[in-house]
């Protein structure tokens, strides 16, 4: 089946089994290999991408779902390495990530509550936020998106 | 200056570690590096005490640097980055030496086959920065050294006149980088290893840096092995029972091999699996396989709990001081007794442990992000019938390792499909194999008991254990387990005890069990800091005694690492909330251990929440010793921390019908960000050695939340996961 969709911005035209997840399009078709494959079960939350706006877990989410849309990728998060989005700069700022696998989809649902909640409290980051991470980077994690809220702060003013 | 470096060089020397390092410059090998003589660290570590092996497999970290033509230094790590940040920690060394700036270092890892990297060691037992602190710091001087006497040479100059700074060589009107001169540069001089720069003149160590590896997790362009492809690579799921010791009764494969875009279903002996064009593929008709299983034994749960328990097989005595075992049983009516129980868990890494194989005629490739490349390179090897130097195992960067990443099937099984199908093949485990068909922290009992005189002294103290082996077979065979007993270097890691009690005795009673146990952080930290912290605590409430001045009490007049305890207590009771006056919802609880000579010690809060366990903050102090890098330091108390959360509160793997019954991380519940305290980290350095990080600050902290809840509740809990034994919790009626 013909599916046509954008990915950060880029055009994507793929002959694809529809029942495909967009995880595994996107990382095997389209070589976009920062969305990770984690449980494949939308548990863990590290294959998060936005589609349309809204925060996805891709390993679950067949491909056939994002014909038209658009899609985002931990690639397309920030414009250039140049104009970081402030949650890759925090993420910098506090050293978040330890073995890094699950940062992507960490960052991804990170901006998406930034972006619905400029403001966030440590307990909304606590309460929206379930990705699982191993290595213990939690606490950074919840410092770098309260940052990262200033940051965005900052930018608009 | 020279006095200290030269204490260095004699603890290196009595370590006894093979080291082996060279240096390349202008694309050639011209100088090596051979510090100490090629002698076994097991042994010696067993002269020192009860001390783990640092790795599974044999100690010899060989390593590289050459430098680059744009004036950086490639250096080559024969550890792997995991998280853990070594290539940190190794790029601080190597630049201090190097005189350059941190960023000039780009560290990347080592391969078992890179030529002079014949041999790779393998990366755990928290040992990869004290390992190398010396040889790097060494090869890099030396690697400086060369060049400026080479720049000497070019320019006509004395040597002493040579000064180097951010990569560049300057002598009066004379400058030049470190690349021009070694792209110029054909006859070396290698000096003798010049004497290392003094503790009070490091820019980098001890100091906190950025990560080397931070930009490029933050822009997700990490190379993990799933994301590593070979030109006309194939994609192959295998087919695992998930049953122990399961074997195929039935199976159909027709079905699977109609599949889309499948290349071949294999068959061969016991290995089943599908090779196709996409991993979905693979996937999809790897689900259309039909089969059954044989199963020898449906295990359950309960035989689980009745293998491992203390007193079912023989004794293997670890530590025997005065006569605690006549005391004890001399005076029954007397003795304080408490038993403890650990679940078994797993490493649940974020990233599957797969692997790329690509096996050729002459050489075999394998890309896999493993702990330990060498026995990988060994396994792969043997299987398929080739000698060990026509396998390249090439390190991708780990998702995660614990303990998980050592060894298993999928990268001989990926060797195998890719000699079959002719292609390079990548094999990916699903999130249920690796839960169902992984290596495991087994389950553990303990039984201590006290015998308190009426002064409330602790007279008499007996610590028995039953923990199945986790290594000893692994590395040694079945002799070690005849001749020694148990696995004492591991399941009685942390055994001991080590507070001053004139009568005390640690037995291991080993065990076997149908699952394949295996190391998790901590190794046997984990299991035997609950026990022995726990009943500590039971003992002092017992004697009506503050739990950190009776800890003090016992230690103080101890040795070195005794009188380190000791004054890590004191410190965390100056720097927690311990002296102040504790709200009604809040319980407090301490801990405290010494895992290879490392002192970690916890103080945790917690509320109860509509009888869920919180826990608000936890203060560690971690006494490393000396502190190389301490950014990466706290980062490791902060996840050693939150996997003590988790494992404390929530880790279980239950065993039913003879299999595991978790399949996903619905069925494993692990902290998430809703389960994050306050953590505030205290890096003591209160000795002149150096010690490990990775690992101790896991153990005290479930322990300490028992502790903390029993404080709060005056509920006992005495077997892990914390949360489940607070719900299954019955009041005794007395």
């Amino acid at each position: 089946m013909k599916i046509n969709f954008t990915v950060n911005g880029k055009p994507a035209n793929l002959e694809i089994d529809p029942e495909m997840p967009l995880l595994w399009a996107i990382r095997d078709e389209l070589k976009l290999t920062g969305t990770k494959f984690g449980c494949g079960k939308a548990l863990c939350g590290a294959c998060s991408v936005h589609v349309d706006g809204d925060l996805v877990r891709s390993c679950s989410y067949p491909v056939n779902l994002v014909e038209g849309k658009n899609i985002t990728t931990i690639e397309g998060l920030s414009p250039d390495e140049t104009h970081l989005h402030p949650i890759q700069e925090a993420w910098l700022e506090l050293q978040v990530p330890q073995c890094g696998y699950c940062q992507p989809g960490f960052m991804m649902a990170a901006a998406k509550l930034l972006q619905e909640n400029p403001n966030p409290t440590e307990d909304d980051i606590k309460a929206n936020i379930s990705n699982i991470c191993r290595c213990g980077t939690h606490p950074r994690i919840i410092k770098a998106i309260m940052k990262a809220s200033e940051l965005q702060k900052i930018a608009k003013n | 200056m020279a006095t200290e470096n030269k204490t260095e060089k004699n603890k290196f020397s009595r370590r006894k570690f093979l080291q082996r390092g060279a240096i390349v410059m202008g694309g050639t090998v011209v100088a090596s590096y051979l510090g100490c003589s090629p002698l076994r660290r097991f042994a010696a570590q067993k002269v020192e005490g009860m001390d783990l092996p640092a790795t599974i497999s044999s100690f010899k970290p060989d390593f590289w640097f050459q430098v680059l033509a744009d004036n950086s230094i490639l250096m080559k790590s024969p550890k792997v980055e995991m998280g853990q940040g070594i290539f940190t920690g190794y790029a601080m060394m190597a630049a201090e030496e190097l005189e350059v700036p941190l960023e000039q270092i780009k560290v990347e890892h080592a391969s078992t086959g890179s030529g002079i990297i014949d041999v790779n060691g393998a990366t755990g037992g928290s040992n990869s920065t004290l390992a190398l602190f010396t040889p790097i710091r060494e090869v890099a001087a030396t690697m400086r050294e060369m060049l400026k006497i080479a720049a000497a040479k070019k320019w006509g100059v004395k040597v002493e006149t040579v000064s180097v700074k951010n990569g560049l060589l300057t002598s009066g009107t004379h400058s030049n980088t470190y690349a021009e001169i070694s792209a110029e540069t054909k006859d070396w001089e290698i000096p003798k290893t010049p004497i290392l720069k003094d503790k009070s003149t490091f820019k980098y160590i001890g100091k906190t840096v950025k990560r080397v590896d931070l930009k490029a997790k933050v822009m997700a362009t990490t190379k993990y092995t799933i994301d590593t492809e070979l030109p006309e690579m194939l994609h192959a799921v295998t087919l695992e029972s998930p049953y122990f010791e399961g074997k195929i009764k039935t199976i159909d494969l027709s079905k699977a091999e109609k599949s889309n875009d499948v290349v071949k279903v294999v068959r061969k002996d016991e290995l089943v699996a599908v090779v196709a064009k996409t991993h979905y593929a693979a996937l999809k008709a790897i689900e259309k396989i039909e089969v059954t299983w044989d199963v020898p034994k449906k295990w359950q749960q309960a035989d689980m709990e009745a293998i491992v328990t203390v007193g079912k097989t023989k004794a293997t005595n670890i530590q025997k001081e005065g006569k605690a075992a006549s005391i004890i049983e001399d005076n029954q009516a007397e003795v304080f007794k408490q038993e403890y129980r650990t679940s078994i868990a797993t490493h649940a890494p974020m990233e599957v442990f797969g692997s790329i194989a690509y096996v050729e005629k002459d050489k075999t490739t394998i890309i896999i992000g493993t702990q330990s490349p060498e026995s990988i390179q060994k396994q792969v090897a043997k299987t398929l019938n080739i000698n060990s130097d026509k396998v390249d195992v090439q390190v991708a960067f780990l998702g995660g390792g614990f303990g998980r990443k050592g060894s298993g099937r999928n990268a001989s099984n990926a060797a195998i499909l890719s000699q079959i199908v002719g292609k390079p093949v990548k094999l990916l485990p699903t999130r249920e194999q690796e839960f169902q068909n992984s290596v495991y922290r087994p389950n553990s009992h303990h039984v201590l008991q006290a015998k308190i005189d009426k002064n409330g002294k602790i007279e008499a103290i007996i610590h028995d254990q039953a923990t199945p082996d986790m290594i000893l077979k692994m590395i040694a065979g079945d002799m070690a387990i005849k001749v020694m007993g148990a696995d004492w270097v591991s399941a009685g890691h942390g055994a001991s005890i080590l507070y001053n009690v004139p009568n005390k005795t640690v037995n291991i009673w080993n065990t076997e069990v149908p699952y394949h146990a295996s190391i998790w952080r901590g190794v046997g930290m984990f299991a035997n800091t609950f026990a022995i912290e726990s009943f500590m605590d039971e003992l002092a409430v017992k004697t009506k005694k503050d739990p950190i001045a009776m800890r003090i009490e016992l230690l103080k007049n101890g040795d070195e690492l005794e009188k380190r305890m000791a004054l890590a207590l004191t410190t965390i009771q100056e720097k927690s909330s311990w002296n102040s006056v504790k709200p009604a919802n809040i319980g407090r609880g301490i801990a405290i251990c010494s895992d290879r000579k490392t002192v970690a010690v916890a103080v945790v809060e917690v509320e109860i929440v509509e009888g869920k366990i919180q826990v608000k903050s936890v203060v560690q102090a971690l006494d490393v010793g000396f502190a190389v890098n301490p950014e990466g330091i706290r980062s490791q108390i902060e996840g050693a921390t939150m996997m003590g959360i988790s494992g404390a509160l929530f880790e279980e793997v239950l065993v039913k019908d003879g299999q595991m019954a978790v399949t996903n991380y619905h069925e494993y519940p692990m902290a998430t960000l809703a389960d994050t305290p306050d953590i505030q980290s205290i890096i003591l350095e209160n000795s002149e050695e150096m010690y490990g990080v990775g690992e101790p600050p896991i153990a005290p902290i479930a322990p300490a939340i028992a502790n903390a809840i029993f404080n709060l509740t005056g509920k006992r809990l005495r077997q892990l996961p914390l949360q489940k034994a607070l719900d299954n919790y019955k009041e005794l009626k007395v």
